[in-house]
């Protein structure tokens, strides 16, 4: 017998109370747990898709909203608005390594939207570092082929020697590419010439990667893009950062919302402990009676609203990261991954657990100071009074 | 006469101020000596209840000098009153004495605890069964009859082995059967060496204590030794 006895056995002695006090908390917890790992999944989807980007610049054109910016991190199909002499006048630039252009367009197959990427195949071969799983790589930069990344293969059971068809135009599927954890696994590649010459658009490109030769000399060349072509330059860094400004902007709002739901939460134990007070005045006295003393007492009522704030942080971390695994993807499909069929994996890591229940038992034992120090104060005669 | 473990001298108690001021207790002086047994008695509101509070250390006088067992209580902060209550004076009351969700047995033990005695070897159980309640160590207080629950208040208040046991009308809320099996019990007690103080509305429960006070508007009035004492 000691003081968690008595502390466990009041806690359960009125269920009804004490299951929707719980329930309240564990709520609060879940929606907090919740929107923080699909946040952390998100975040860290974003940074894994930026260095599969392999750039150190991106080159747009000008005027592109934030969304369109992370169309170029999830391979969405996108507006193909640089002219093909801009991107020479870019590769003429002092600096430049390699500029090499993207045209992101997608195309109906089997009833299914997919990714159609035209590229420069041996500068995107070395840009990537692919690597070929299955079949052969693109032999010329005009070869009439398609190579399909690793989930698209898996998805529509695509083999080198099938057919694949762009937009109506039934092309060979050559290649498979090695699966890279990246959007590129579920995009499919054709040579830039082709992918124009198919969808009309002869002297565009969406976007353009460029690597450059000193990163200490990133900003000038940066500059100096934009002096010589009618484009906008934004580094992968600023990329990253302005994509996950708005995803964290987004997410820290929810959060707040849902801390909110918390803080509700715990005004609830408040009223729970209120009345569980004024319920045992009697008890109290008697307890006092027996030589309990005061902070007995308000250790007594701490540790119960303590357990409140820690069973409500479990469970609502439980049924947070359950539904964050169950939900997240349909939660981040329209924000980032409309196009990542592998969407984004919630990680319910240790630092997000501890938080978690950190967050919950302090804000319950915040809850539970003036009820445990109403306990204290009771003053054991009035407390006898009452039967 | 033996050395005296209460003391009261002066005692005064007034609750509240102004209009609604109520003096409990008047000028109350009293001397308990070792292993008496002291009856209570006296009408309802008169200040009895007030007393044994003062005495417990529950409250404090608004005058006067109490000493229980050698220590005036004047002198003791709220943790050493905690702790008297704890180790050297045990209170019984008229009824739901007991804390409803523990069982029989965790009542007990959470006043060994209380008191910081170790409940080695069963000293609990052995307080039950001693009581005639070792089956009913799991039960809880609402499966209990008014006597049961009066013995283990009993039980309870002895955890710690005080020498003084302060009853509110313990045989307040029992049949004349029960009645009788407690006052068995606390004679038993006595006989043992404990002090008892009791109030009582009940002149035979009244006639088994060595002596009985009178009290009437927070003053004793009379103070008799039973004749066979
Ligand atoms: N905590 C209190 N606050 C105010 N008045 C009280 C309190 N306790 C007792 N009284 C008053 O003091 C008087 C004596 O009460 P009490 O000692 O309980 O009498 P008894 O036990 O003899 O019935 C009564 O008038 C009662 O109303
Ligand atoms: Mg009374």
């Amino acid at each position: 017998m000691n003081l968690w006895t008595l502390v466990w056995r009041n806690l359960l002695r009125r269920r009804g109370r004490f299951v929707f006090t719980l329930a309240g908390i564990s709520m609060g917890m879940a929606a907090f747990v919740a929107l923080m790992t699909i946040g952390q999944g998100l975040t860290k989807e974003i940074k894994k898709q930026a260095q599969g980007l392999g750039a150190n610049l991106v080159v747009t054109p000008k005027g592109w909203c934030a969304y369109e910016q992370i169309s170029v991190l999830t391979g969405e199909q996108l507006p193909e608005a640089i002219p093909m002499p801009e991107l020479e006048k870019i590769r003429g630039v002092a600096g430049v390594k390699s500029a090499i252009p993207y045209l992101n367009e997608k195309t109906a197959f089997r009833n299914q939207p997919v990714p159609v990427i035209g590229v420069w195949p041996e500068e995107m071969r070395t840009l990537q570092k692919w690597a070929i799983e299955s079949g052969r790589y693109f032999n010329s930069p005009v070869e009439r082929a398609v190579v399909v990344g690793s989930a698209i293969a898996k998805q529509f059971k695509l083999q080198p020697g099938d057919t694949f068809t762009v937009r109506g135009e039934p092309l060979p599927v050559i290649g498979v590419l090695r699966e890279a954890g990246t959007k590129n696994d579920i995009a499919t590649f054709i040579p830039l010439p082709l992918a124009q010459q198919i969808y009309g658009v002869q002297d565009k490109v969406s976007f353009i990667a460029v690597q450059v030769t000193d990163l200490e000399r990133m900003e000038a060349v940066s500059l100096k893009i934009q002096e010589v072509a009618n484009v906008a330059v934004v580094s992968d860094k600023q990329l990253l950062a302005s994509v996950l400004s708005i995803v964290g902007t987004v997410g820290t709002a929810m959060q707040a919302v849902a801390a909110v739901g918390v803080l509700a939460a715990a005004f609830g134990i408040v009223n729970t402990l209120l009345t569980a007070v004024y319920e045992r005045r009697r008890e109290i006295g008697i307890l006092q009676a027996i030589g309990s003393t005061r902070r007995t007492l308000f250790l007594a009522f701490m540790f119960e609203s303590g357990l409140y704030g820690l069973l409500g942080g479990i469970l609502g971390t439980a049924i947070g990261g359950l539904s964050a695994y169950l939900f997240g993807p349909y939660l981040t499909d329209n924000a980032f991954t409309a196009s990542l069929r592998q969407a984004p994996m919630p990680t319910l890591d240790n630092g997000t657990v501890l938080l978690a229940l950190g967050f919950s038992v302090c804000l319950a034992l915040l809850a539970g100071l003036y009820p445990a120090y109403r306990a204290a104060r009771l003053s054991p005669v009035e407390a006898m009074r009452y039967v | 006469m033996s050395e005296a473990v209460i003391e009261l001298e002066k005692v005064s108690k007034t609750y509240g101020s102004g209009s609604a001021e109520t003096k409990a207790v008047s000028e109350v002086s009293m001397t308990v000596e070792h292993g008496g047994w002291v009856a209570i008695m006296g009408p309802s509101g008169h200040g009895k209840s007030t007393l044994l509070q003062l005495i417990g250390g529950l409250d404090r006088p608004s005058d006067g000098r109490i000493v229980v067992d050698g220590t005036e209580l004047a002198t003791l902060g709220a943790t050493e009153l905690a702790a008297l209550r704890a180790r050297r004076i045990g209170f019984v009351f008229q009824f739901f004495n007991l804390l409803p969700h523990l069982t029989a047995l965790e009542n007990i033990e959470i006043a060994l605890w209380l008191g910081g005695t170790k409940n080695t070897n069963g000293r609990a159980m052995d307080l039950l069964e001693r009581f005639g309640l070792g089956d009913k160590a799991r039960h809880l207080p609402g499966m209990l009859s008014g006597g049961q629950q009066q013995r283990v208040a009993i039980a309870r208040a002895l955890a710690n082995d005080p020498g003084i046991l302060l009853m509110d009308e313990p045989t307040g809320n029992l049949d004349s059967a029960s009645e009788g099996d407690l006052l068995t019990l606390l004679s038993d007690l006595n006989a043992a060496g404990k002090t008892l103080l009791m109030v009582t509305h009940n002149p035979v429960v009244a006639q088994c204590a060595h002596r009985v006070l009178h009290v009437k508007d927070g003053r004793i009035v009379s103070d008799a030794r039973n004749r066979e004492h």
